[in-house]
């Protein structure tokens, strides 16, 4: 236990038995009776074994871990506790005041009605003490755990953020790397052009790392690098098309999504197709949401499942990033486009 | 020289190859080919000694289409990054080169086949040979689901007929193949190959033991120990065989 609990819980103790001492003062001046040397003796024993035995108990309490307990199964022993202690304190407090003398009662009552009593009245005391310190701790303990579950949270989102991001497919760099060796001869200009092109992907995959979103224009940049290398390898086989509302530009995206949709769509869709296809992107507004669309030449099957990493993780990572409003789905239409849609809520701010 | 096809979807890289190859003056790149079925038409029509093959391709991979082939050439992948064909060559030890493909290593790959063709020279085979009908030293490819080899059919032991499918017998393998065996049976080499029963056929140099059966038939047990009957019409032909 920190040094700052201990010093906390001490002050408690102090102040808390000390203010009840000195209401009682307080009361018997007020009422009947004079404040006698021996009244003052009697409360300073009972603060005193107050502390003491409340002290012991604390400790009972603390080694035997009951504070981690459910409240159910801590109730019984707290109980049994509270009332062990109430006998012990008021034991300490007949055998104390009578031999040094500081009995403030008249009439002598015999030992055990004397100890009953004496235990009813630490009773208004101790329950008190520890409800307090119980329910101090319960407060403690839950608030604890759910800074601890949000910590977690926390921690997840960033891990998982942080795969999705780095994910660029090794095949497609060394292929391109090879497609440009070929034009280095063949045509050392568009070979120049295509270095830039993947250095540019290359940096942005890297740079993804750090943030949490970019805006569309940036995204929308890196993937015509992209599929200009990509029309570098597939040639005549990829016919590219794009339809982008400009005032979309600026609406922010995740980094490196709109890419790895791309890439699938090349992955699943052209690159299967032995006559080649389309790819062709849209970005609109539609209701209040920024609107995303991906079409490729192809067939769903199975992408969905097997090598699906890109598509689970779409929906997952907009939905971190924007909320439950986000969406993504992928469907087949006409029969051999495949159709990937984003849907973005516009953050009106 | 070696005759050789270059397999690859993509034109750049298939240039790249040729370029590389140059170097090589040994090799003649006779053909061409941008998919798997482009791929076996050439590879039937023209008989290449060599091919390079990509592994990705749209329609069919390399793979699939390594394995309709009657016969397989000698065959250096190509690929740019592939974890599962990296995996499959891993455990089978055929050679690649990864894209862009290192002009060393490209030697070395050449240079491992060359001394193949060493030990077995494929040009001493007469060219009479009826090339329909494969002979000992020929090799198959067969993939079993990720897995695929490269094997040599004095290396199988058995074909047993498995419904379409026949099971293939060689070393601690039995991976299925799509031919029946009757089909196998007519390709095959008959001084080597020969069909024990309805579902069997053996290969008569890896035989362990031969007992006498019921009715007059024979029981071949093989090296890996699978026991196989001879049927009793089949058993006068094997001991006519078998005596010469």
């Amino acid at each position: 236990m920190p040094k700052n609990a201990s010093r906390y819980y001490w002050l408690c103790q102090i102040s808390g038995w000390g203010f009840l001492g000195l209401v009682m003062v307080l009361f018997s001046s007020t009422f009947e009776q004079k404040i006698t040397f021996k009244l003052i003796g009697f409360l300073a024993v009972v603060v005193v074994a107050g502390i003491f035995t409340t002290h012991i108990f604390r400790e009972v309490i603390r080694r035997s871990g009951w504070l981690m307990l459910p409240v159910e199964k801590a109730l019984p022993k707290l109980l049994i506790g509270v009332l062990l202690t109430c006998v012990a304190d008021s034991l300490i407090r007949i055998v104390v005041v009578d031999s040094l003398g500081l009995s403030i009662t008249r009439q002598k009552m015999d030992f055990l009605p004397r100890l009953l009593a004496t235990t009813f009245d630490n009773g208004l005391l101790i329950i008190p003490w520890t409800l307090i310190y119980y329910f101090y701790h319960y407060i403690e303990k839950s608030r604890k755990q759910q800074l601890d579950t949000l910590k977690l949270e926390a921690l997840v989102k960033e891990l998982e953020l942080k795969t999705i991001k780095s994910h660029i497919n090794p095949h497609f760099i060394f292929n391109a790397l090879n497609s440009i060796r070929a034009l280095v001869d063949e045509n050392p200009v568009r070979a120049r052009t295509a270095i830039t092109e993947l250095s540019n992907i290359l940096r942005s995959s890297m740079q993804a790392e750090k943030l949490e979103t970019v805006t569309f224009e940036k995204e929308l940049n890196i993937v015509k690098d992209y599929l200009a290398l990509e029309h570098i390898r597939f040639e005549d086989r990829l016919e590219i098309e794009y339809e982008i509302d400009e005032d979309t530009l600026d609406q922010p995206i995740p980094p490196m999504m709109l890419q790895t949709l791309v890439e699938n769509a090349i992955k699943h869709g052209i690159s299967k197709q032995v006559g080649g296809g389309k790819v062709k992107i849209v970005s609109d507004f539609s209701d209040n949401y920024h609107e995303l669309v991906i079409q490729n030449t192809g067939y769903l099957n199975g992408a969905r499942n097997g090598d699906g990493f890109g598509l689970a993780s779409t929906k997952n990572r907009l939905q971190i990033l924007f909320g439950q409003k986000a969406n993504f789905d992928i469907r087949e239409i006409d029969g051999n486009v495949v159709e990937a849609r984003v849907l973005i809520p516009i953050d009106t701010k | 020289m070696i005759k050789a096809i270059i397999i690859d979807d993509e034109r750049l890289a298939r240039n790249e190859l040729k370029k590389l190859l140059m170097d090589f003056p040994e090799i003649e790149v006779i053909a061409e080919a941008a998919n798997a079925s482009e791929g076996v038409e050439k590879i039937d029509s023209l008989n290449p000694d060599l091919i390079f093959l990509d592994i990705q391709m749209p329609g069919k991979t390399g793979f699939d289409m390594l394995s309709e082939l009657e016969r397989a050439p000698n065959v250096i992948f190509t690929t740019a990054y592939d974890e599962y064909a990296l995996k499959a060559f891993e455990v089978n030890a055929l050679d690649y080169l990864l894209k862009p493909v290192e002009p060393k290593r490209l030697a070395d790959a050449l240079q491992k086949l060359q001394l193949e063709e060493d030990k077995e020279p494929i040009s001493d085979h007469p060219i009479s040979v009826n090339r329909s009908i494969l002979g000992e030293h020929d090799q198959v490819f067969v993939k079993d689901g990720e897995r695929c080899w490269f094997v040599k059919l004095s290396d199988i032991r058995l074909f047993e007929s498995v419904g379409n499918y026949a099971k293939v017998y060689f070393g601690a393998n039995k991976p299925l193949i799509l031919k029946s065996l009757n089909a196998l049976e007519e390709r095959l080499d008959e001084k080597v190959f020969f069909r024990a029963n309805r579902k069997h056929i053996v290969n008569l140099r890896l035989i362990e033991k031969i007992e006498p059966y019921f009715n007059g038939g024979l029981l071949l047990e093989m090296k890996g120990g699978e026991k196989i009957e001879v049927s009793r019409r089949q058993t006068v032909k094997f001991k006519e065989m078998m005596s010469l």
